[in-house]
């Protein structure tokens, strides 16, 4: 919310700049979010007069260009301007050669067609200081004075303070809570301004009558009647007011309600009296399937649990949001009736939010607006708009007031302020702060009692008002004290030099980490959301459905991710479509599915790996080489490993979709389970994400892996005897679709307990297609040194078995 | 001493090995006079022919010139075959220069190394770490917390739903609630992961990011408990001469609330470009748990207070590191990641 500073020294004398009150502001929990110069670089610009039009110079995009003699007063200047308000007789701003427009446009003396134009005449845009520019040159009141400085004559040479209150303040909404809170922090008295609209004529509740029929959802409605208005523009400081504020001024009725609202911070509303059936207010429920058109033109459709502000035939505004169309104060109203009410803060948000309409009102009646103060800003209202509009203010108010507010009380205990804060301020300080709020607050012994005002609707507790004191106190005479330090009571026990407690979960994703940055990987951290195209491609048949965000940002990440390689494939497309083709990436990262649970979610927990391109930097000692599968898979086998995940076998068919059929392997645990799959991805995948060359990938269950059991770190004592070393290669034929797994199974279980370590080290293909494999065995006793014979007779026996179970030769010498 | 016909070998000798030129001359300078045919050796072996007197001078002498040749000849030899070491390997003209074969190093991400370092910063001041389910309830959420439906504190945090009543957690406070219900005080955790809201990725917002989440609960917690561990936090996390300063804030589920700068560790104070002239620059929120909050729990506000924290890992990284625009995090980008190795 803007507010011009000048506005806010209206209610209380402040020594300090606007950047200073900004501060206080600041350190006491009031957001400032910016304070800024009202008109910041306008320089030069006054008030002139265009006293001739000497002539015509021809069209120029439409606009007649006209050479007009401006004056201001001591000098005359000669200026070309194809505003299609320019007049002879007009006030308005001229920024004269040397003056400065906003966006450090110097003005100077230029020639256009030939003639020479000194200076020029501006629009609001130009100046910075509205929007208006197709109307023309701003201007200004006839008795404006001539040749005076147009920011300071509009009252522009002011600072404008953003205050952004939390949700908590809705009473620093307004100029007046700002005002109060400066106040109380600077020790200042607050200036309140004194409201009594000269009251005439017939009272008011012959003029009007107000039915609450929905008294849950509109504790309070009041209104004023104001007859024989003239709607017409606002006075020129009414507008400059609105405009600092980043309002659009529109009429003098609707003007004073928008200052008042500012001002004050109730919104209000103003109706056209004639326009509203008997007038008669009946505030209730809309109807089901009730339709209504807004102030903004827009037709809306209504439901029961929303509130309106109807007639005796039909709805005129929804209550706390917006006005009705047909019923808003236009030039030919003459008597205006004045709503100020005070609505449910859930109902006008819940109105706001499926209407989608946010507004002014709305966002303070859904903050909690001042259920007494509502009477005030009725009585400003009506009165400014009696001075600006002409007209009578009827005697008195329609005060409809159903649910009475009954003021809290809230005991405040010393001994309370000393346990939450550590530390007690003097409690004279404390009663003085309280009342520099405006808390009035009672002694009860050594504690206080505080009865809570209209406006601080969010203090519900003990608990609040020490905060109110610390915050105005200052958080700096906090004292500082480490917790279990000498002399002081311990936290939870904390700080005895015990070291809190790592989740496995945590010491689990920090192994992995471990093991692939050592391997040479980048981290990465990717999104949790999926494209729905993207999900479609990586589904598995069968897969569930992919859990859909009621509200997503954007279509493209609408889902949450359903393949843990999503990321790692957005990744690898990122820099190789950045002139990185070489990539060798993990992250460690979760996948969604529905889930009967509270959460409806199941989470499940990867580390995720993608290579492509290089293997290794091109470098001179080693062979160019690109990373293939056994690259991704020996990642995957590394990382198992590094947890402890033993045991592991090759397994058959992998669940997750997006590899190449023939390039799509798993490890499974003992018991059966996927614990990594591993695989090239395949084309039609990886070109949806704009990537050329082969990607190779794993994806590793850390869930799997924490549940499998691990192979406990137990210490073997060393061998005491030689071992014997024999290589073994094997020859398949071409048409064989024998794997090593299959074969190195087999040598396994045939070489017996001698047998310490298989090696396979060597894989050679003949240009016939004969495969030649070849394992290097590692024989060794425990209690002997094995002789040549015992091993040849093993090595007899493993050749003799392979050869004759799979058909396979051995490969001579 | 000595003895002519000794001496004239003697002599021989060390002209042969002062001649030799290699290690190969040394060794042909040794079979010569020491090897099983060599002079020396012969003359030794002959000594049987000698009369007892002449023996014994000419045995004592040939044994003082074996002595002397062989402990020339290792020298020598030890010279020798430096030399030809040394010349061979100039011959292999090794260019020292060229790089060396170094194992490819990987980096952890950004991220990463400052969540292992406020984690190891609070694990040494004895929090335990916790972690909890990223889709969450709107109970877990907000409503446990204090923040009710149709409350605008639920702008502050703009939310992204699966259904009415489940969510992706918007901070990772839900694990405090979840915390507490499972055991009684005294409490002490934090709580890292990632959280989401509903906010268009730019330089400084993204739809995804992580949180750590601080809580301790027990008798006599205080706010000037709270002010002192987060003091102890930020000297460790950006040096001793670190100092914070607390704003009161809001938050629902805290009450006082406060907002915790850090003394601005690039000009201490004195206003940069990174604290945008402030001197201070704005790390986490905080507050004393809000009694209610505790009443949800089961936990009795008059018996036990307690407080809790909230830091954004990307907001701390970015002051560490001086990176200007979060997306930088989320792309991985190789030429990013590969900066914090």
């Amino acid at each position: 919310m803007k507010i011009p500073y000048t506005w806010i020294r209206e209610f209380v004398d402040l020594r300090l700049s606007a950047a200073e009150a900004a501060d206080r502001l600041m350190n006491a929990g009031i957001e400032v979010a910016a304070v800024t110069p009202l008109a910041p670089d306008v320089r030069g610009v006054v008030i002139g007069e265009i006293e001739a039009i000497e002539r015509e110079l021809g069209d120029s995009h439409g606009h007649r260009l006209l050479l007009c003699r401006v004056s201001i007063g001591r000098q005359k200047f000669s200026v070309i301007c194809g505003a299609p308000n320019t007049k002879v007789g007009v006030r308005a701003a001229f920024a004269p050669p040397g003056a400065v427009l906003p966006g450090d446009r110097r003005i100077g003396t230029t020639t256009i067609r030939g003639v020479e134009s000194q200076g020029m005449l501006c629009s609001e845009r130009e100046l910075g200081i509205g929007l208006e520019h197709e109307a023309g040159i701003f201007v200004l009141d006839g008795d404006a004075p001539l040749g005076a400085d147009l920011i300071a004559h509009l009252g522009l040479d002011d600072h404008v303070l953003d205050v952004e209150p939390t949700p908590n303040r809705p009473d620093c909404l307004s100029v007046l809570g700002v005002a109060r809170e400066l106040a109380a922090l600077t020790g200042t008295r607050l200036r309140v301004p004194t409201i009594a609209p000269k009251e005439a004529g017939a009272p008011v509740r012959t003029l009007v009558r107000v039915r609450i029929e929905a008294p849950d959802l509109c504790h309070r409605f009041t209104a004023r009647v104001v007859s024989g208005v003239t709607v017409g523009p606002s006075p020129a400081w009414l507008q400059a007011r609105l405009r600092a504020v980043g309002l659009r001024p529109i009429s003098n009725v609707v003007d004073v309600t928008n200052y008042v609202l500012w001002e004050l911070g109730h919104p209000l509303h103003a109706f056209d009296y004639a326009a509203v059936t008997d007038a008669t207010i009946v505030v209730r429920r809309a109807r089901a399937g009730e339709r209504f058109t807004t102030l903004d033109g827009q037709e809306r459709a209504l439901d029961d649990s929303m509130l309106v502000i109807a007639d005796t035939r039909r709805a005129i505004g929804i209550a706390g949001v917006m006005g009705g169309a047909d019923t808003e104060v236009t030039d030919g109203t003459t008597r205006v009736l004045l709503e100020s009410a005070w609505f449910d803060p859930v109902s006008i948000r819940r109105t706001s939010r499926a209407l989608g309409l946010k507004t002014d009102a709305a966002y303070r009646f859904e903050r909690g607006a001042d259920i007494e103060a509502l009477v005030d800003a009725s009585a400003r209202a009506a009165q400014l708009i009696a001075e600006l509009a002409g007209g009578a203010v009827a005697h008195g108010m329609v005060d409809a007031y159903p649910r009475r507010r009954r003021p809290r009380r809230i005991r405040l205990r010393m001994e309370r302020v000393k346990r939450v804060l550590g530390v007690l301020p003097p409690p004279s300080k404390a009663k003085a702060i309280l009342a520099g709020l405006g808390l009035p607050t009672r002694q009860k012994g050594r504690d206080l009692e505080i009865e809570v005002p209209s406006f601080r609707r969010d203090l519900a507790m003990e608990d609040d008002l020490v905060e109110e004191i610390v915050r105005v106190w200052g958080y700096d005479k906090l004292p500082s004290v480490v917790p279990g330090s000498a002399g002081t009571p311990s936290i939870a026990g904390g700080l005895t030099g015990v070291r809190g407690a790592l989740p496995p979960t945590l010491i689990q994703t920090q192994t992995v980490r471990q093991a692939l940055v050592g391997a040479g990987l980048a981290e990465a951290i990717t999104h949790a959301f999926s494209d729905p195209a993207c999900a479609a491609l990586l589904r598995a048949p069968g897969a569930p459905e992919p859990l859909r965000l009621l509200n997503p940002l954007s279509q493209d990440a609408a889902l949450l991710r359903i393949h843990p390689l999503e990321g790692m494939l957005a990744a690898v497309s990122v820099n190789v479509r950045r002139q990185q083709p070489d990539v060798a990436v993990f992250e460690i990262c979760k996948t969604y599915e529905p889930d009967k649970g509270e959460t409806g979610a199941r989470e499940s927990r990867w580390v995720t790996l993608a290579l492509t391109g290089a293997r290794a930097e091109p470098a001179w000692h080693t062979a160019d080489a690109r990373a293939d599968v056994y690259d991704a898979k020996g990642l995957a086998e590394h990382v198992l490993d590094a947890l402890g995940v033993g045991g592991l076998r090759p397994g058959g068919a992998g669940r997750l979709a997006g590899f190449e059929p023939d390039c799509h392997g798993t490890l499974v645990t003992a018991s059966g389970a996927i614990a990594a799959e591993f695989g090239e991805v395949s084309a039609r995948v990886r070109e949806a994400f704009g990537i050329d060359a082969p990607v190779f990938a794993a994806a590793v269950s850390l869930d799997v892996a924490a549940a499998t059991t691990q192979v406990p770190l137990r210490y073997r004592g060393l061998p005491r005897f030689p071992a014997v070393q024999r290589d073994l290669a094997f020859v398949l034929g071409a048409e064989q679709s024998l794997t090593a797994a299959e074969i190195e199974a087999k040598l396994a279980e045939e070489a017996g307990p001698l047998l310490r370590r298989v090696t396979l080290f060597d894989v050679f293909r003949f240009p016939d297609g004969r495969r030649s494999l070849a394992w290097r065995l590692t024989f060794q006793a425990e209690d002997r040194t094995l002789t040549d014979d015992e091993v040849n007779r093993v090595q007899e026996h493993i050749t003799r078995t392979l050869t004759q179970t799979f058909g396979i030769t051995l490969r001579s010498a | 001493m000595g003895h002519p016909r000794v001496d004239a070998i003697a002599q021989e000798a060390r002209e042969a090995v002062a001649a030799a030129r290699s290690s190969a001359d040394l060794e042909q300078a040794r079979v010569r006079f020491l090897g099983r045919q060599g002079v020396l050796t012969q003359l030794l072996r002959s000594l049987g022919t000698l009369a007892p007197e002449e023996r014994r001078l000419v045995g004592a002498a040939a044994n003082e010139a074996k002595r002397m040749l062989e402990a020339l000849l290792e020298e020598r030899l030890a010279e020798a075959l430096e030399s030809e070491r040394r010349a061979q390997r100039t011959r292999a003209r090794l260019d020292l220069t060229l790089p060396g074969r170094r194992p490819a190093r990987g980096v952890l991400h950004p991220l990463t190394r400052v969540h292992d370092e406020i984690v190891a910063i609070f694990a040494g001041l004895g929090f335990s770490v916790v972690d909890g389910p990223e889709v969450e309830t709107d109970y877990y959420n907000f409503e446990a917390l204090n923040i009710p439906r149709d409350h605008p504190a639920r702008d502050m945090q703009d939310t992204l739903y699966l259904t009415e009543s489940t969510l992706l957690r918007t901070h990772t406070s839900p694990v405090q609630i979840r915390t507490m219900l499972a055991q009684k005080p005294p409490v002490r955790i934090i709580v890292p992961g990632r959280v989401f809201r509903r906010d268009v990725a730019d330089a400084s917002h993204s739809p995804m990011f992580h949180q750590v989440e601080g809580l301790a609960v027990d008798r006599n917690v205080t706010m000037a408990d709270l002010k002192g561990t987060l003091g102890l936090f930020a000297r460790e996390m950006f040096g001793p001469e670190s100092r914070i300063r607390f704003r009161p804030s809001f938050f629902p589920f805290t009450e006082p609330s406060a907002e915790v700068d850090v003394l601005c560790f690039v000009c201490h104070g004195q206003g940069c470009r990174l604290c945008k002239q402030g001197g201070w620059l704005e790390i986490l929120g905080s507050g004393m748990v809000h009694p209610q909050v505790l009443k949800n729990v089961g936990y009795d506000p008059e018996e036990v207070t307690g407080w809790a924290f909230g830091m954004g890992i990307e907001r701390i990284a970015m002051l560490k590191y001086g990176i200007d625009d979060l997306r930088l995090f989320f792309d991985n980008d190789l030429r990013f990641l590969r900066q914090f190795a």
